[in-house]
């Protein structure tokens, strides 16, 4: 199957202060037709900057976007905006992505009048309430003729979400699209993205810092996990959660919380050479992990920038020379450090 | 101006009379003849001050507010609370029309609370408002006192100029003229004018301001370092050495200079709200939707802004005013009566100053001037009330 967006060693800077920042950096990821496909990584790794590739907003320095098999650039204008308008965003901040200024039947109404996707205002008013009935929020006429202030944090998402919809999209970037929601509503909103996904046949990116609500919404796609603006592990879902490979992904799965506080306590924590972020403007050479890498083979991961390919024993690729030539497979479990020792003569 | 040939004549009252109809008879067919009283009232009376500049928009505006009261209780499918399956949406083009003019009232009379809340606000528009009725109805009702009265001369008194009395309530100018039609007369020239001045500084701020501030580049680089060089030199000084060299045949040349010398300050607040708002997430969103350049500056970043262009519009408009009240006190634009400015003038110039019954004479302009200045700033206050929604759904 053609790849529905397929980015090309992309690399993107931005220029701050007349210092050259690079964001990403030879990214290639193919995103298949109704996968979810989720971006994980900590802020500041870039996985924002792709969505905003991947959705269009912004351009890749170098490389390139293949949207269906063939570059934006080679399709007449007409045509590359059908497709771009196909590619949409479902932004972080529920409380800046609503212009203040305007009702939510306004917000809808404008991308359905500006494509013509319907016909007459009887037609407006009836695609306004099916995509607000789409994201359940119902009844619809409660909601129309309502400010984006007068609505909770989770129904203006909602209003997001049926906003992006209103163009037809194949393909939604949700950008921490339910990080600034209230926990308890945060299931509903995904459960009901992954309706509106089988229903509509859409093909979900879904950029997160949360590896737990990685695990959740892409269990049956994709994880993709960043480092310093580099694809550092990619897989089915189930494979980098159960047995991750990069030891960046395995310090972030070690860090998870488990419900379980038994669990939790007896988990076996990953010790980092360093906390420290190196930043982007001075990346170290070679991998970019490994000043803070246990598995660190000098002469080798501060030298070569690894390559993001299969390694022995695991079913997803990995961008680590140590792992791929497998030598980093005993380290892990060097220390079973307690992470919440409980004192054994109870608290004084 | 358009149709003020029947500013306060009976041409306009029989217009605001006949445009009255629409909203009365709208409020006896959907049975709020409250509301349609009102209106007819108001289209009257707006006919009556400005002819059909004012009668034909009060007609709009009246209509949708009727219609609003109509439409409160009635049994809408788009604002009921039914299910989708429920409703249908095919209307008829009237219906379409009567549900935009209706949340048209409906947000007029938002606003309209809005403005009553804020106590000072409300002050504001009061003031404004008797300045307006002052120098539109006014002028009809008192006759204006041209020539010279020397026959008022009081036995014995060395000049003509004289204290309040029953017949002159404010007194008498230097020539013997009754003050006070020269304050119903004096003012209409000075408020257009400011307000002219004004509009023109803000049409070009908020051009300039937005197109540096969406452009960026090239563009904002050379439209800051003009707007940066304007504001370096001292306005009103320059402003007085142009009155004396340009001819000042025109009120309209003089707002226009006002406005080329003033506009920089506003540009540059308008530039930067352009910039934040711009890098807003809803604005993303719509370059994303493909809604186009125009949308953007029209729909997204423009509707956040009015509330804060209106204020300084006021504020501009404060500021042309007492800069032509200046010029005119310093006699170097052409002196024609009646006018408040020009009243000041000739009160020093005719060397009344210090007669204590000359209070009347100087003092009524002056007056005038400073209540119409407060106004504006009070009622500059509600403003943001009026155009935030965040602060204005009350209803």
């Amino acid at each position: 199957m053609t790849p529905i967006v397929e980015l090309r060693g992309v690399h993107r800077e931005f220029i701050k202060d007349r210092e050259r920042v690079p964001v990403l950096q030879d990214i290639n990821l193919e995103i298949e037709p109704d996968e979810v496909i989720c971006l994980v990584g900590e802020s500041g790794c870039g996985k924002t900057t792709t969505g905003k590739i991947i959705a269009g907003l912004l351009n890749p320095s170098s490389g390139e976007m293949l949207v269906d098999g063939r570059s934006l650039a080679s399709r007449s204008g007409k045509e590359e905006k059908l497709l771009r308008r196909q590619l949409q965003i479902v932004h972080q901040d529920p409380f800046a992505s609503l212009n203040p200024a305007h009702t939510i039947g306004d917000i809808l109404s404008f991308p359905l009048r500006r494509h013509r996707m319907v016909k007459g205002s009887g037609g407006l008013q009836r695609r306004i309430w099916e995509l607000l009935t789409m994201v359940d929020l119902t009844p619809p006429g409660d909601i129309v003729n309502k400010y984006p202030h007068q609505l909770s944090g989770g129904q203006r998402q909602r209003v997001s979400i049926a906003r992006a919809l209103t163009v037809q999209p194949r393909l939604i970037v949700a950008d921490e699209a339910v990080s600034m929601v209230d926990v308890s509503i945060r299931i509903s909103l995904l459960k009901m993205l992954q309706n509106l996904r089988r229903e509509l046949g859409l093909t979900i990116v879904f950029i997160t810092h949360d590896l737990a609500l990685a695990k959740y919404f892409a269990w049956e796609g994709r994880i993709a996990v960043m480092y310093l603006g580099r694809i550092v592990e990619i897989g089915r879902t189930p494979d980098v959660i159960a047995n991750p490979a990069h030891p960046y992904t395995r310090a972030l799965l070690a860090a998870v919380p488990e419900a379980d506080p038994e669990l939790t306590r007896h988990k076996q924590a990953m010790r980092l050479r360093s906390d420290d972020i190196p930043k982007l403007t001075a990346l170290p050479p070679g991998c970019a992990f490994h000043p803070r890498c246990p598995f660190y083979v000098p002469g080798t991961c501060d030298v070569n920038v690894p390559a993001l390919t299969d390694a022995p024993g695991f079913a997803q690729e990995v961008a680590c020379i140590p792992v791929q030539q497998g030598q980093a497979a005993q380290q892990i479990v060097e220390d079973d450090v307690d992470l919440n020792p409980v004192p054994a003569h109870g608290l004084d | 101006m358009i149709g003020f040939e029947t500013v306060a004549s009976p041409v306009g009252l029989v217009i605001g009379l006949i445009c009255g109809i629409v909203p009365l008879a709208a409020g006896i067919h959907y049975r709020r003849l409250r509301a349609g009283i009102g209106g007819f009232l108001a289209c009257t009376l707006s006919g009556f001050a400005c002819g059909f500049l004012g009668g034909l928009p009060m007609i709009a505006l009246t209509y949708a507010v009727v219609l609003s009261y109509a439409y409160v209780n009635r049994e809408d499918p788009f604002t009921s609370r039914a299910a989708l399956s429920e409703v249908t949406f095919e209307v008829t083009r009237a219906e379409q029309f009567q549900r935009t003019m209706a949340n048209l009232g409906k947000s007029l009379r938002a606003s309209w609370k809005a403005l009553v809340r804020n106590k000072a606000g409300f002050l504001g528009f009061l003031g404004l408002a008797f300045f307006a009725a002052l120098t539109i109805f006014g002028p009809s009702l008192i006759e204006y006192e041209g020539q010279a009265h020397i026959e008022r001369r009081e036995p014995g008194a060395r000049a003509l100029v004289a204290a309040p009395s029953v017949e002159h309530p404010l007194g008498l100018d230097w020539k013997g003229r009754d003050v006070l039609s020269h304050m119903v007369h004096g003012g209409q020239r000075l408020i257009i004018t400011s307000v002219e001045a004004g509009v023109i500084a803000t049409l070009i701020a908020v051009t300039l301001g937005s197109a540096a501030g969406l452009l960026g580049g090239v563009v904002d680089q050379i439209l800051s370092t003009i707007a940066n060089f304007i504001l370096t030199i001292p306005a009103f000084p320059l402003l007085l050495v142009l009155a004396a060299v340009v001819d000042f045949d025109s009120d309209f040349m003089l707002a226009v200079l006002f406005a080329v010398l003033n506009w920089p300050t506003l540009m540059r607040a308008v530039r930067a709200q352009v910039l934040s708002l711009r890098e807003r997430d809803y604005v993303e969103a719509a370059v994303a939707l493909d809604l186009g350049l125009w949308h953007i500056i029209s729909r997204e970043v423009f509707p956040n802004m009015v509330s804060y262009i209106a204020i300084n519009l006021i504020f501009t408009v404060r500021i042309a005013m007492y800069s032509i009240v200046g010029l005119v006190f310093l006699g170097l634009v052409p002196l024609r009566e009646p006018d408040w400015a020009v009243m000041i003038f000739t009160g020093r110039q005719q060397g009344v100053l210090f007669l204590p019954q000359a209070a009347g004479m100087l003092l009524s302009p002056i007056v005038a001037i400073a209540l119409f200045q407060l106004s504006l700033v009070l009622f500059s206050r509600s403003l943001e009330e009026i155009f935030n929604p965040r602060l204005r759904s009350g209803l």
